[in-house]
């Protein structure tokens, strides 16, 4: 019998400290906490400790999704771990994890460098890896904390992103729900676009780098983050309508047929835009980033978590995933989504 | 497919306005977009979705930083226009 991957859980582990847009206002003189929210969708953001890596938030994560399921740890033969704000430049990240989730050593664990696009990325791993017989039970953990590379006077970008982690449960099975199509993109060009420009062995990061605002008043480093926002927007105008029609092609499905659709969460006015673009219902349309903002590769399966636990996920339905950023970087897929959480 | 608004030049200046959340008639052709009020990466972005929703016109973040006025923003999506 050949077995193919199932998407038996997600769970999530956010920071504590909340940055609010009232906190926001506070500091960017002309921006209302209102204002930000009409532009952005967001309320708030979680912010990590200056101690707490995003591993701590993976760690929580997967911890919540190993006692919720019950799971074995000893069964965990693989961890893919997505992201951008590792611990360490080395040792990987997923090797300290291993470690402190108490996998066997016969797990295999791998950091993979994606941002927004990561967890479609990561699923179609899992699908490769679980029926080419590499793997059994797949820990999927997507975890960042942007705000360690965001630079506080920088509110294009601060208002945005939040940090969180998530970890999802993919099994073999012989009923797999992780069956795509998938049907990936990338554009090297978009490099300057949303980048740290000395974060790596082409530029070392620079400990006197000095402040320099640009003409909109934001303030960065070369050690921050930095996003072109027009043209990453222009960027998605361009492949998010294709990619969805690649994939309808390929799937041999019809937009109706899919009763949910979970986007990036990049931000609320950019979502809305899309939406109205592609003609797709508010209702199977998900928003879902009001009280913990963009968190780049977990957006997605925090999404999918809120929905099935909100009722918003049926089981049977077909889900249409679609990532999209840094890099340029994108991927979508069709999942169904399962009927019961693995209970083992 | 979304059939796009026949739209004057006039038109999309006031709809960029209420975009903007500036008063109408704030935005005039021959206004530098650098003494322009309101006008910052944010209102770009604005530029570039109404650009898209009304006129079918996907706009560069790097063809909007080549603009120096008003009128010149309107002139990157000028063939779509009505007289």
């Amino acid at each position: 019998m050949s077995m193919g991957a199932y998407l038996a859980a997600i769970r999530s582990a956010l920071p504590e400290g909340i940055l609010d847009n009232e906190q926001l206002a506070g500091e960017f003189e002309g921006w209302s906490a209102e204002k930000i929210y009409t532009k952005t969708g967001i309320r708030s953001r979680h912010i990590a400790r200056a101690d707490e890596c995003g591993s701590d938030l993976a760690v929580k994560a997967a911890e919540r999704l190993i006692s919720d399921t019950g799971i074995e740890r000893s069964s965990i033969d693989y961890l893919l771990y997505c992201t951008q704000t590792p611990d360490y430049q080395m040792p990987t990240t997923a090797c300290l994890v291993q470690h402190r989730l108490r996998l066997p050593t016969s797990c295999a664990a791998l950091d993979y460098n994606l941002g927004c696009s990561g967890y479609v990325y990561g699923l179609g791993l899992c699908k490769a890896l679980i029926e080419s017989n590499q793997a059994n039970r797949i820990l999927l953990i997507t975890a960042d904390t942007y705000s360690k590379i965001v630079n506080p006077a920088d509110k294009s970008v601060r208002t945005i992103f939040g940090d969180g982690a998530t970890a999802s449960l993919l099994v073999a099975s012989e009923q797999p729900n992780v069956t795509g199509p998938f049907v990936y993109g990338t554009d090297g060009s978009g490099e300057a676009n949303i980048l740290i420009p000395a974060s790596g062995a082409r530029r070392r990061r620079e400990p006197d780098a000095a402040l320099v605002a640009d003409d909109s008043g934001n303030a960065r480093t070369v050690n921050d983050l930095y996003m072109n926002g027009s043209e990453v927007f222009n960027f998605t105008l361009r492949i998010v309508p294709d990619v969805v029609n690649r994939l309808l092609t390929t799937a041999k499905a019809t937009k109706d047929s899919v009763d949910l659709f979970v986007f990036h969460q990049a931000n609320g006015f950019l979502l809305d835009h899309l939406r109205r673009k592609l003609e797709i219902p508010r209702e199977k349309f998900v928003v879902c980033m009001e009280r913990i903002g963009n968190t780049v590769s977990s957006s997605i399966p925090f999404a999918l978590q809120d929905c099935a636990r909100t009722g918003k996920l049926r089981s049977n339905a077909l889900v249409m995933l679609v990532a999209f950023g840094v890099g340029y970087s994108w991927g979508a897929t069709l999942l169904r989504w399962g009927d019961a959480e693995l209970s083992a | 497919m979304v059939s796009y608004i026949v739209m004057a030049r006039s038109e999309f200046l006031r709809a960029l306005e209420r975009q903007m959340e500036v008063a109408e008639g704030a935005l005039k052709e021959d206004q530098l977009l650098s003494q322009t009020e309101g006008w910052d990466s944010m209102a770009s972005v604005l530029f570039i979705a109404l650009a898209d929703e009304k006129l079918g016109a996907i706009v560069s973040g790097n063809q909007i930083a080549q603009a120096s006025t008003v009128g010149d923003l309107l002139n990157l999506v000028g063939d779509r226009f009505t007289p």
